[in-house]
């Protein structure tokens, strides 16, 4: 592994944000001082077999891993899918079809060992080659996926040494290309079978693919032959199969449990939360996951009334706008109370969370009104945009129009789908669009890809550029020491909330529920049930 | 008939030619591209990646003949692939068609159940109590939207009695008595709002045809009261409801979404609406083109069955 010391020197931090965070967050979802409700995997000893019915939000757009995003907490298809590193409870990474792995000194060279053995689905060896043959086709801008060819931006190429030996070659030094590999997922594929990819997935996941209708149901079977084992040698996962019904309102869902048809559901709504965990704890386990994401106003530095380029009092603007916001307001009247207000983009439930950041300009309706006065262009009309696809992105923008209204701004917000969306930000055509950015399990994922000035998502969506922030970055991914690493991104959240190139309203929080009679062993991380050694949906079984 | 017929199918043809035209170049006003979808986040917006999936894609050449590419295509039942999932277009609408045909139908059926014996009933009871129950039942249908009485029906036969289930889709290909327990719900909220209308037109077209001579002749004539609704008023009175019903039906066929949302039903309409949020510019073309043409053909089943409930009635 590539540093020990720095895994062994995180680990107390992260028992203890975990044992917190998961206090917390049930907590604030029951309403109620104390634990989440869900038991502990261990206590029960584990039986093979049921079939895991799963009521989802979303559901994949697409068969091919590659070609398609792969949304860890909410496609059940993801039960295919399998990669080069996992990672654990602590959200260390984990050895998975790489055995061990290690970088070079300049961390351009990364070296993962594979695990003899391992198959794909359909019984190839999963060798170099293959691995090789992976990395290239995700790469490859014709069918990669955006967010997963990100994360392999910084790969140069790939080299095959022996067998079982492969070899990531990096353009720039990079300290977290093994976390980065895991999520979103680089996941691995059969050559042999890339013709079905987009019919019938062959990857190497602790499930196989059997079947799925659209928006209807994905049906997948236990891999016989998947690489992991429990305690006492038996082969995981438990469970002989995994139903997946999307089902994308959230009530429709919650229905479909209480009533049995599902037993295990993603996304109960914000507004239920607290409710069904008082009145059903005790036939339901919940789950909480206390940042699955950050919410956040984001402006158009690329061109506009908030942007320098257009105004010279631009920053005076987006600081009146700041002042005008009401954090607490959002977190009552969007989240129900639930989660944290956010400062930065890692929440206290994170081992990335630093307490000493200088905060965004604070509440403040007079000041907001004198300084959107004082501006140049404050009594301009500008355009807030929000997504219609989710309903915090959407609450929050009408919520912050209806703020900025109080503050004597003339705003106006357009709930705008998908497709709309990105080409407005790609176009610069819009001045706050309130969105949301889902957990990066390294800074670097998210400080490296949106806030660093010569990012490509930086580049498309606002344009905001400060020397220093990019030295630090840059300097970050080069840096070994996880407590330095820390606060060098904490001294870029400080510059985030001065310069105002976003401002941070909310973390994501998300609630699981699961049928407490049946669903047993099950656990869950940051990132929903898969990619997790020891726990989450390889290590559930069905009861009775 | 037979001439009538083919004189109908042939007029179809520029019908479903201007059908095209305005489908394609609907989905090519919409704003927001594919490319933009396909592209997504964090990999940011170059050009040289817009320019190699438009390529893959065809999206770089003209509109006119783009158009006339996919309308060669189309008239040999070829759809293509979908942009987003890759899979063959005509795959995805199969999936789904049988769905949507199977729970339209069944609510439209249902809704004549209720509404032809009622509304009956009631013109030919006015004034009394069923006609009075009969209006406000109906009344009732169409004041209460249908997305809340679908989920007054989960509440109550779902959660509270715990008789069906609250949502799912069964082929009833694959197990015909199971599917039927996923349709009871959906079908009777489409029926009941259907039910509504039909109650109301039934009557008044009954009340319009009882007021008519050839009733009155009828009944001087001897023939029991019996007779006289159910062999000669209910058979004139029935023409605005099939109409009615046949427009409900092909309304029915692409409009659900809301329906099939609460229920998680697999049909047509949600398949529609996801591939006009993804901008899947060929599932949308294809999808709605075939939802055309299916309320095209029932309009012509609609005419062809007037001749059937009156053979009096004669085609131009």
């Amino acid at each position: 592994m590539t540093d020990d010391a720095r895994n062994k020197g995180s680990d107390s931090t992260r028992r203890s944000f975990l044992k917190a965070s998961t206090a917390l967050t049930g907590a604030a979802l029951a309403g109620v001082p104390g634990l989440a409700d869900a038991q502990s995997p261990s206590k029960k000893h584990p039986k093979r077999g049921g079939t895991l019915r799963f009521g989802t939000r979303e559901d994949t757009i697409g068969l091919d891993t590659h070609r398609n995003i792969i949304y860890f907490v909410s496609t059940p298809l993801t039960g295919i899918t399998g990669g080069l590193v996992d990672f654990d409870d602590k959200m260390q990474p984990k050895p998975a079809v790489a055995e061990s792995w290690e970088a070079s000194k300049d961390l351009q060279t990364w070296t993962f060992k594979l695990r003899r053995g391992a198959e794909y689905h359909n019984g190839q060896t999963i060798d170099a080659e293959s691995v090789k043959w992976n990395i290239e086709r995700i790469k490859d801008p014709k069918i990669g996926h955006a967010f997963t060819r990100s994360v392999l931006a910084d790969v140069e190429r790939v080299t095959v040494d022996d067998k079982h030996t492969v070899q990531f070659h990096l353009k720039d030094p990079h300290a977290a290309l093994d976390i980065n590999l895991i999520y979103y997922p680089v996941n691995l594929m059969s050559p042999g079978a890339v013709d079905t990819a987009d019919t019938h997935p062959v990857n190497c996941g602790p499930f196989k693919f059997k079947t799925w209708r659209r928006l209807d149901v994905t049906e997948l079977v236990r891999f016989e032959n998947f690489w992991e084992t429990d305690s006492e040698g038996n082969n995981l996962p438990y469970l002989d199969g995994l139903v997946g019904r999307p089902k994308k309102e959230d009530r429709v869902r919650l229905t479909a449990l209480r009533t049995n048809e599902v037993d295990l559901i993603d996304n109960v709504a914000y507004a239920d939360a607290p409710a069904f965990k008082k009145d059903h704890g005790r036939t339901f386990d919940t789950w909480p996951v206390p940042q699955v994401g950050t919410a956040m106003m984001y402006f158009n530095l690329k061109n506009g009334l908030l942007s320098e380029k257009d105004n010279p009092d631009a920053h005076l603007l987006r600081q009146a706008i700041a002042h005008a916001i009401d954090h607490e307001g959002i977190h009552q009247a969007v989240f129900n109370g639930i989660g944290e207000i956010s400062k930065g983009f890692y929440s206290s439930a994170s081992p990335w969370h630093v307490k000493d950041i200088e905060g965004w300009p604070k509440f403040d309706l007079d000041k907001a009104k004198a300084l959107r006065k004082k501006a140049k262009g404050g009594d301009e009309k500008f355009t807030i945009i929000a997504n219609d696809t989710f309903p915090y992105m959407q609450q929050s923008g009408e919520l912050v129009h209806a703020m900025l209204k109080d503050a004597g701004f003339n705003a106006v917000l357009e709930i705008l789908p998908g497709p709309v969306m990105l080409e407005k930000q790609n176009k610069g055509d819009y001045n706050i669009d309130s969105t949301a950015n889902s957990y990066r399990l390294d800074p670097d994922g998210w400080y490296g890809r949106n806030i660093l000035s010569t990012a490509p998502e930086t580049r498309r969506r606002n344009g905001y550029k400060n020397e220093k922030a990019d030295q630090i970055i840059l300097a970050a991914r080069k840096e070994g020491d996880r407590a330095k690493r820390r606060q060098m991104y904490a001294d870029v959240e400080t510059l985030v909330n001065r310069d105002l190139p976003m401002l941070y309203t909310h973390f994501v929080p998300l609630m699981m529920a699961s049928n407490k009679a049946r669903v047993k062993g099950y656990n869950v991380s940051y990132s929903g049930p898969w990619s997790y050694t020891g726990a989450g949906m390889r290590r559930t079984w069905i009861e009775g | 008939m037979l001439a009538y017929t083919l004189r109908r199918i042939a007029q179809l043809v520029p019908v479903l030619l201007v059908l095209t035209v305005a489908v394609f170049g609907f989905v090519e006003a919409l704003p927001g591209s594919v490319l933009d979808t396909l592209i997504g986040t964090e990999g940011g917006d170059d050009a040289e990646t817009r320019e190699i999936l438009a390529k893959e894609y065809g999206l770089d050449r003209p509109v006119h003949e783009r158009y006339a590419k996919w309308l060669v295509r189309t008239v040999q039942f070829d759809f293509g692939n979908s942009l987003v999932t890759r899979r063959p277009i005509s795959l995805e609408l199969m999936s789904r068609i049988p769905a949507t045909v199977y729970l339209a139908t069944v609510g439209i059926m249902l809704s004549m159940m209720i509404a032809i014996p009622l509304g009956t009933l009631a013109a030919v009871r006015r004034n009394s109590a069923i006609d009075y129950t009969a209006q406000v039942t109906s009344l009732a249908g169409i004041s209460i939207p249908e997305f809340w009485f679908a989920i007054l029906c989960v509440l109550l036969f779902s959660l509270y009695l715990g008789w069906l289930p609250s949502s799912g889709y069964v082929s009833p290909f694959e197990d015909f008595w199971g599917s039927l327990q996923f349709l009871i719900l959906p079908a009777a909220a489409i029926g009941f709002r259907q039910a509504a209308f039909t109650t109301r037109l039934t009557r008044s077209s009954m009340l319009d045809e009882l007021s008519k001579e050839y009733v009155d002749t009828a009944r001087a004539l001897g023939h029991s009261e019996r007779k006289v609704i159910f062999k000669y008023t209910l058979r004139n009175a029935m023409i605005p409801t099939i109409t009615i019903s046949g427009l409900q039906l092909a309304n029915l066929l692409g409009g659900t979404v809301v329906l099939e949302s609460i229920f998680a039903w697999p049909g047509i309409g949600r398949a529609i609406f996801e591939a006009i949020l993804q901008r899947d510019y060929p599932l949308i073309q294809a999808g709605v083109l075939v939802l055309g043409c299916i309320v095209v053909v029932m309009n012509l089943l609609v005419d062809l069955t007037y001749r059937l409930l009156n053979p009096r009635v004669k085609f131009a």
